[in-house]
């Protein structure tokens, strides 16, 4: 594994961190596959997880198609991985 | 009983445009955004630095030095637009307008400066709060020195509903009017939200783009938060023409009422019924508006949703049907939102044209309805829809055409 790609792993570790804890889901439902409806969370729940991300990246992310359209766990954890490291390069 | 006929025979508006409804109605018609640098109280730690809030106001200058300690922005701005309305409606502004004139005024808030500025003097300086807080922050200090300024002596109240708030307050003037509870009017909307406060827990919520609002646009991010206030004067037609004043339009369909599902989730068939609502009302069928100014916030939510509600009403229709929102020239001004959209609304059916729909380069497949665009569209226009959807899933939606 080259830095770069350990890197995106723990970006990706810390973004479901803070999903489990902002969601109140336990760690082992979160599973790339599993759907945003069967995690239960809602546009406000996504909200408050973006909030914490905010707090643990330090940037900005507004709320862009990229949210909705995931479909996924893993869908919605890229689309955040790609707003903090768009926001860090812009820094 | 036949319900009367309801006229606008003056309106007025402040907005980061400039102050009179003229300044708002060429920026919008002419795609020219007032958006700019965030200026609030510092320091300032928030992450969005642009906004359209109305700048170089001094409430002194344009109230008074008696009335400006008891004027939060968001009366001050109530009262310049109320004037300026007034006048338009050629009613003397010293004359008492007695009992059978109301004065609604919708904000979502009132007085958040006043608040702000409170809050800073308990908790950061350890200090009382101006001795006048209370009477400013209060929302309805707006509506009640309406009330006072003109001798309104009828009934008096803030319509509180956030971004349906002016609206809601417009449609239950003219059905005041309408009911025969009085024969004038005073309605509008006033919101003063570009404080440091505000703004960050408007960017708490992820709704607020950090760089263009992009109605109905693939790539739409947010909206921008706006300030001022829009302000009209309804009367029964027969009043007003008993006294030869000239109405600018019929305020001819309100429609209003609550999803009751989600706080900031919003239904598109609520939305559709409401829109449909305001049409019943007015006594037209779909086919007879030719122009909506959406409420096309830009967030990814609200455009697709209202999108979604603009096709259930009109059906095939909506492909003739122009919509755009001009919330990238003048911002979300959320209470005030309504009024100050009303008063592009009003401009663009009697000058039959329909303002343009900026920064939308890409549409969303999502939102299909047919835009204006990047320039305004000349338009025969018969009749014109303003629509209002607020937290709460509280809509709203009003409808002018023209006057007989």
């Amino acid at each position: 594994m080259t830095s770069a790609s350990n890197e995106q792993q723990k970006l990706i570790d810390d973004i479901i961190e803070v999903v489990a804890s902002e969601g109140m889901i336990p760690r082992e439902k979160l599973r790339g596959d599993a759907s945003i409806e069967s995690l239960g969370l809602k546009s406000i729940d996504i909200v408050m997880i973006l909030t914490a991300i905010e707090e643990k990246f330090d940037v900005y992310i507004p709320m862009d198609g990229s949210f909705q359209e995931a479909k996924d766990l893993q869908g919605l954890v890229e689309a955040i991985a790609a707003h903090i490291v768009k926001e860090k390069s812009a820094q | 009983m036949t319900a009367r006929k309801v006229v606008i025979t003056g309106m007025g508006a402040v907005s980061a445009a400039g102050i009179g409804a003229a300044a708002l109605w060429r920026a919008a018609r002419d795609g020219k955004t007032a958006v700019g640098p965030l200026d609030v109280r510092q320091p300032f730690g928030g992450r969005i630095k642009i906004s359209a809030q109305v700048r170089d106001f001094d409430v002194e200058a344009h109230v008074g030095a008696e009335l400006a300690p008891f004027c939060d922005p968001f009366a001050a701005f109530a009262i310049v637009a109320a004037d300026e309305a007034l006048a338009q409606a050629g009613l003397d502004r010293n004359a008492r307008q007695g009992s059978r004139c109301a004065a609604l005024l919708g904000t979502g808030i009132g007085g958040m400066r006043t608040v702000e500025d409170g809050m800073y003097n308990v908790y950061v300086a350890n200090k009382r709060p101006d001795t006048l807080t209370v009477p400013r922050l209060i929302a309805s200090s707006g509506p009640a020195q309406l009330s006072m300024r003109y001798g309104a002596t009828g009934p008096c109240f803030a319509v509180s509903s956030a971004c349906a708030s002016s609206a809601q307050a417009i449609g239950l003037g003219m059905q005041m009017i309408r009911a025969g509870m009085v024969d004038r009017a005073i309605v509008g909307g006033a919101e003063a939200c570009a404080t440091n406060g505000a703004m960050r827990a408007w960017e708490s919520l992820r709704v607020l783009t950090p760089d263009f609002c992009r109605p109905f646009a693939k790539n739409r991010n947010g909206m921008i938060l706006g300030e001022g206030a829009g302000m009209f004067v309804l009367e029964a037609e027969e009043v007003a023409r008993a006294r030869g004043a000239k109405p600018l339009c019929t305020l001819a369909g309100y429609g209003t009422n609550a999803d009751a599902l989600d706080q900031v989730r919003p239904d598109a068939a609520s939305a559709a019924a409401c829109i449909a609502m305001a049409l019943a009302d007015a006594g037209l069928r779909p086919e007879d508006i030719d122009y909506v100014n959406a409420h096309g916030t830009a967030t990814v939510m609200n455009d697709s949703n209202e999108a979604e509600a603009l096709n259930r009403v009109f059906g095939a229709y909506v492909e003739k049907l122009l919509v755009s929102s001009t919330k990238p020239v003048h911002g979300h001004t959320l209470g005030a939102a309504g009024a100050i959209e009303l008063v592009v609304a009003i401009n663009a059916l009697r000058e039959n044209i329909a303002p343009p729909n900026l920064y939308c380069e890409t549409q969303d497949p999502a939102c299909a309805i047919k835009l204006v665009g990047d320039a305004a569209v000349a338009r025969k226009m018969r009749a014109v829809q303003s629509n209002s959807f607020a937290f709460g899933g509280i809509n709203a939606s009003l409808i002018v055409t023209p006057a007989a």
